[in-house]
């Protein structure tokens, strides 16, 4: 569903070496400016990744730790992030614009490939189950999954597909203050999206005392719409970061790749979802 | 608008670091191949020590020297620094340092997210270390892990959990590094080179990195299951929660069976550079190489059951993957062909490289045909979790990945060093290695015919004799260990100095960037922007 201008002008994926230059081909007199800059913050994030993880593994295990501890966790993630966000942000007027949007690019997508992968382990188990494993799915004592209400959160989610996509078409021809207006839309039916999931959450949880201790089943539905849930909560802190730099005039026509990036996970957020809602609800 | 209008201003030259703080800033791909190579170095002797633990409980029958439990927690421990921990970090360092220079590029699309995959690599491991001091001590269920007995009740303790999640970080890096090496190598190639004038190393990198990007999320699934089940009491797993434990061997093989051709494709690249250059010939066969590698990689994701014939899956299962297991011998057989080709006829050197690469083709030999034993059903199901699959898989991961690592070691060293490593030493290590290996894991064939078990602390004691062979054979092993390291760690200081871009003469044959450029190379790698012209003949 990617249509905008530049990502089409750009040469397809083989074109290879004769497309756009990478940096470096660039007319430069001393060779040293080649190097790439050092930076810090790739270690302090990995590092602050590994308390974090540390952390929430005594959380889990029953730990009793320092609720501080799990605070300066959160902060080792986040400053090295933001410094690393902001480096980059900075270096990038130093690059070719073409150049360094089509790396993004390929790079993001091929991420979100290996996030696929990851969604498909989940996929390959629930129909493993279902078809070569199970007796009965669902299993007997397994609450009836209300397709209805969840079909209005799919109809929702991918109706805001289509909104983020005018919203991008608008920034590109120029006018912002409607692709804002799209953002926010898109932004507010992601948001109740989440509020259906959670409110189908809560009624199974208190009405069917469903949980995700409740057999291989629950533990399905559960991790499944949550992992998902957690995306949409990921997409929408995205689509905010879009807007602030909307707000202001981070991005513009030509330094964009926010834009694309959101554009590109929400609709793979969205996609997984279908397939949920097809899987979970319906099969 | 088009995009290309608009002004670039120059970059200023980079910040300079110096001593420790360079190398813990440094974004250059050269440097954080070297901290890969590092990183796997050390933790080969760990996981090495590990291996003589598991050996010296094996000198005897009912040994007394080290419990069952901890046993399994070293035989666990050994393969899983072995694989994650130094196999893969030390191909992905290799990849990491020659990639960018092979296609002429500056460095990795992505320097900084390529510091990040290297530093992301410590947190896990300094987990996996650590494990070994909780109550229970370290993971112990095996690098397979299957449950039930990785789960709550048959592995209770934060071992096997600390392990899970350890794998987890360890697969964020994979993939980061997977993105960036297919995005440096489609979009960073110097003007003139096509997709089919690439090095071999770069094409099996480029297989291996599809492999990891695909097969390496499926593990983070699974052992985000498996922790979850472990920690929250989920049921993904648990038969008596309508969870499947063979459910588990069917993911997680389908990520281990491209898990092993991510150890060897790299090893496979090496190859195609070692053995025609001391050849004095180009690579033979090229274009079929090419094929062979994908081919392999394509094929790799259809015969994960080939683990699991005797869980119980179906007959057709068993024909079916049978049949593509089989089917990969295919070409394999027809890159082992290309390298005898790349040699024959030409006048050979028998450098410490060769000597390695030669000694990776008769191993990898004898490794690959065990494992087409092992795809049929009806030989599969006497020898399973036999000593026999022990032999087939160090016959393809040491005789195969490991000497492979080695050959690129003495062949690259004087490029990333600038220095050369002692000859005669080199020599030692490689009869060492290869005496030893064969003294070591040949044997274990033998066992497996006889129907020893793998994976347990005790065994019947007609079998004595030979492990105790087997494991006085771990000495001839560790020696060539020590040889190495000491080489390596002297030359670093006082070797021999050398600043010829191409001390092997390589490119007077063959057409390989990094020898064109200086020895050791210049952080940006290259002072004029390199254009190739391909020779076609
Ligand atoms: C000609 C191609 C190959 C075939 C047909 C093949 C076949 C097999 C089969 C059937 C098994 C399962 C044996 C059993 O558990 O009963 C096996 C195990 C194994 N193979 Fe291979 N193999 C091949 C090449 C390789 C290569 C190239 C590697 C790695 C570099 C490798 C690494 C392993 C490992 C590590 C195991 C043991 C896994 C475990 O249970 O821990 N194999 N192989
Ligand atoms: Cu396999």
């Amino acid at each position: 569903m990617n249509m905008d201008p530049i990502s089409t002008s750009l040469p397809t994926p083989h074109g290879g070496a004769a497309a756009a230059a990478p940096p470096g081909h660039a007319a430069h007199s001393d060779p040293s400016a080649h190097a790439p800059q050092p930076s810090g913050w790739p270690l302090l994030l990995a590092f602050g990744i590994g308390l974090f993880a540390t952390s929430f593994f005594l959380l889990a295990s029953g730990y009793h730790v320092m609720p501080l501890f799990y605070l300066s966790a959160l902060i080792c993630v986040l400053i090295p992030a933001l410094g690393w966000a902001t480096t980059i942000a900075r270096e990038r007027h130093h690059q070719d614009p073409v150049y360094t949007y089509r790396i993004l690019r390929r790079g993001f997508f091929y991420f979100l490939l290996s996030e696929g992968a990851i969604f498909g382990s989940f996929f390959a188990h629930n129909i493993y189950l279902r078809y070569a494993h199970a007796k009965t799915w669902p299993p007997v004592g397994a609450p009836y999954l209300d397709p209805h209400l969840a079909a209005i959160g799919t109809l929702l989610l991918v109706f805001s597909s289509f909104t983020y996509h005018w919203c991008h078409q608008a920034f590109l021809k120029g006018k912002k203050a409607l692709a804002k207006n799209w953002l926010l839309a898109t932004i507010a039916l992601g948001i109740i999206f989440l509020c259906i999931q959670g409110y189908d959450w809560g009624k199974l949880k208190a009405f069917d005392k469903f949980t995700y201790q409740h057999g291989a089943f629950g533990s399905e539905f559960y991790w499944m719409t949550g992992f998902h849930g957690l995306h949409v909560c990921v997409g929408l802190l995205f689509l905010s970061l879009v807007y602030y730099r909307m707000e202001t005039n981070q991005i513009d026509q030509t330094y964009n790749f926010s834009l694309t990036a959101a554009e590109y996970y929400w609709h793979f957020v969205d996609i997984v979802w279908v397939l949920l809602f097809f899987v979970i609800y319906l099969l | 608008m088009s995009t290309a209008d608009a002004a670039v201003a120059p970059a200023p030259a980079p910040q300079a670091y110096s001593g420790l703080m360079d190398w813990l800033t440094t974004t250059d791909h050269k440097k954080i191949g070297l901290l890969y190579l590092m990183f796997a170095f050390v933790n080969a002797w760990a996981g090495g020590l590990f291996a003589g633990v598991v050996r010296l409980r094996l000198w005897s029958p009912n040994s007394s020297f080290i419990s069952p439990h901890l046993y399994n927690e070293m035989l666990t421990m050994h393969a899983t620094v072995m694989i994650f921990m130094v196999i893969m970090p030390a191909f992905v360092g290799l990849g990491n340092y020659l990639v960018p220079i092979m296609i002429g590029a500056r460095d990795m699309a992505f320097p900084k997210l390529n510091a990040f995959g290297f530093w992301m690599m410590i947190p896990p491991a300094l987990m996996m270390y650590a494990s070994f001091f909780t109550v229970h001590g370290s993971a112990r269920g095996g690098w397979w892990s299957y449950p039930p007995l990785s789960g709550p009740q048959f592995s209770p303790g934060a071992g096997e959990s600390l392990w899970a999640l350890a794998i987890i970080l360890m697969g964020i890096a994979s993939i980061m590094g997977a993105v960036n090496f297919l995005v440096t190598i489609a979009d960073m190639r110097a003007p003139g080179m096509g997709w089919m004038d690439l090095p071999l190393f770069v094409w099996s990198n480029v297989i291996t990195a599809w492999l990891l990007l695909l097969a390496v999320p499926v593990v983070s699934g699974v052992m985000v299951m498996l922790l979850s089940d472990r920690m929250f009491g989920t049921g993904f797993f648990q038969p008596g929660l309508g969870g499947d434990p063979l459910l588990y061997e069917h993911l997680f093989w389908f990520f281990g069976h491209p898990e092993v051709y991510i150890m060897i494709l790299p090893a496979f690249g090496i190859m195609s550079h070692v053995v025609p250059a001391f050849s004095h010939k180009k690579v033979f066969g090229y274009k079929g190489m090419v094929i062979a590698l994908a081919s392999i990689g394509v094929l790799g994701f259809m015969v994960w059951a080939h683990h699991m014939f005797t869980s119980g899956i179906s007959p057709q299962a068993q024909i079916f993957f049978s049949t593509t297991s089989l089917l990969i011998g295919v070409p394999t057989g027809v890159k082992i062909y290309s390298w005898l080709a790349s040699a024959w006829g030409g006048t050979i050197d028998f450098t410490p490289a060769m000597k390695f690469a030669l000694g990776f083709i008769a191993l990898f030999i004898i490794g690959g045909l065990s494992g087409v034993m092992l795809a049929v059903v009806p030989f599969d199901i006497a020898v399973h979790d036999s000593y026999f699959v022990v032999a087939h898989l160090h016959f393809v991961l040491f005789g195969g990945s490991v000497m492979g690592l080695m050959a690129a070691i003495y062949y690259w060293f004087p490029k990333m060093t600038g220095r050369l490593l002692s000859e005669k030493l080199a020599n030692w290590h490689f009869w060492l290695f290869f005496i030893g290996f064969i003294w070591v894991f040949m044997p274990m064939h033998w066992l497996g015919f006889e129907g020893m078990p793998r994976r347990v602390a005790f065994y019947r004691p007609q079998f004595a004799p030979l492990n105790r062979f087997i494991s006085a054979g771990f000495l001839l092993l560790l020696a060539g260990g020590i040889i190495f390291t000491y080489n390596v760690l002297h030359s670093l200081r006082k070797g021999e100095r050398t600043s010829d871009p191409d001390p092997w003469g390589v490119n007077d044959v063959q057409q390989s960037l990094e020898w064109t450029t200086a020895t050791p190379p210049k952080p940006w790698n290259f002072d004029e922007e390199p254009e190739f012209v391909p020779a076609h003949d």
